[in-house]
């Protein structure tokens, strides 16, 4: 089945038009799209929901004030996105160090803490990503890839004939490379 | 193997999930065929990304962040427009606003008139903003522009009675005149976020009043300057 990607420049329009949508329909828009994984993302690297809030909004804040300097040709949305979200949480991070009586977190070594962001950032994405192929297809790769199993044993599990399973496995693999190639993720 | 046989493998062998048999007659095959050994390199690094998303679970966008960050989206926008508006009239003094309006008007006729407002004055025609304010901590932000044959109105509430499941109702008034822009219901938590219309026209009314429906008790009010 062919996995139809949301078209980047949808997504750069409602950027462009943050500054002078005066209803606020395009951050909403916006917000709904990343809001969810953005708060994942923070959520995982802070463990406090709060903070976590406090950071999605942060980002949204601050995109809202740059979307001016927001250039399409460098980086997705997605991608601008996670990087003001992994800046928001490294100052959250510095702040919460300085102040020892509100511990929000574990503290976490500078650069090792970048590092684990960064993979952070990788996971979500790739998350995401997921979330857009059919449930078919992401039924075949969370089968085989996080619970372990085989394709014979996803054919008996599923009750559907090996053949299909191999096949769907397969198409699973292409549509989910061609949504990261889509998002501007690649291994780092 | 065919080569159409090894591609229906391949996502299987990719992420490891073959018999043992399979999986020897596919890399047997990929050693020979650069075309299908191409493919599987185009998925081979898909396991490694794979990996960091292993128990991640995207959650629900929070509403309530959804709700504060359109408030300070919409009170850093107000704050912006008040600091262009003061350097306009710091440019434009009043004085000459006023000349100008007037050799304007008398010479060109009212186009000129108002384009010479417009430049000093935010404009009645355009859209407009608005806080509303009541008893309890209780307030609103409103956006009103011009709509089709009246004014289409984005209110957005905070601290009303949370739980309380009352009507309110938004009224366009100015003395002795009154039109309903339409009801809401406030989430638990007193807050709402609504999209009105109504008949009246930007200029024709004064102020913006929400009332409870079941006893017209004032909630909110707030004038148009």
């Amino acid at each position: 089945m062919p996995v139809l990607p949301r078209p980047a420049d949808a997504d750069a329009v409602l950027v462009d038009r943050l500054r002078s949508d005066e209803t606020g329909e395009a951050m909403r828009a916006l917000y709904r799209l990343y809001g969810g994984e953005l708060y994942g993302f923070a959520l995982n690297a802070l463990g406090d929901r709060g903070a976590a809030e406090e950071i999605v909004q942060e980002v949204f804040l601050r995109a809202w004030r740059n979307a001016g300097r927001y250039d399409p040709e460098r980086a997705a949305v997605r991608t601008w996105l996670y990087q003001i979200a992994r800046n928001a949480i490294i100052d959250s991070r510095r702040r919460a160090a300085v102040r020892p009586g509100l511990p929000q977190h574990e503290p976490v070594d500078d650069r090792e803490g970048r590092a684990s962001l960064e993979q952070a950032m990788l996971g979500w994405q790739v998350a995401a990503a997921l979330e857009r192929l059919t449930p078919e297809h992401r039924q075949m790769i969370r089968m085989a890839q996080f619970r372990g199993l085989t394709m014979r044993e996803i054919a008996a599990h599923t009750g559907l004939p090996l053949g299909t399973v191999k096949s769907r496995t397969w198409y699973a693999l292409r549509s989910l490379r061609l949504v990261l190639e889509e998002m501007g993720v690649t291994p780092s | 193997m065919s080569c159409a046989h090894v591609r229906e493998e391949l996502g299987g062998y990719v992420l490891a999930a073959l018999e043992p048999a399979e999986r020897e007659a596919v890399a047997a095959h990929l050693a020979a065929c650069p075309d299908c050994a191409a493919e599987h390199a185009r998925l081979a690094r898909l396991p490694a990304l794979l990996a960091h998303a292993d128990g991640l679970e995207i959650p629900a966008a929070p509403p309530a962040v959804e709700e504060r960050l359109l408030d300070r989206v919409a009170s850093e926008r107000g704050a912006a427009r008040r600091r262009r508006r003061r350097v306009r009239r710091r440019r434009f003094p009043a004085w000459w606003r006023i000349a100008a309006g007037v050799v304007a008007g008398a010479a060109l006729g009212a186009g000129v008139t108002a384009l010479v407002l417009h430049d000093g004055d935010p404009p009645r025609a355009a859209s407009y903003a608005l806080v509303l304010r009541g008893d309890g901590g209780a307030s609103a932000r409103a956006h009103l522009s011009p709509g089709r044959g009246g004014t289409e109105l984005h209110l957005w509430v905070k601290g009303l009675p949370p739980g309380a499941d009352a009507v309110y109702e938004v009224r366009c008034e100015r003395p002795g005149w009154s039109a309903s822009a339409g009801t809401f219901r406030a989430d638990a938590r007193g807050r709402a976020y609504v999209v009105l219309t109504t008949a009246a026209r930007l200029g024709e009314y004064e102020s913006i009043r929400v009332v409870r429906r079941s006893d017209t008790a004032d909630v909110l009010t707030g004038k148009l300057q």
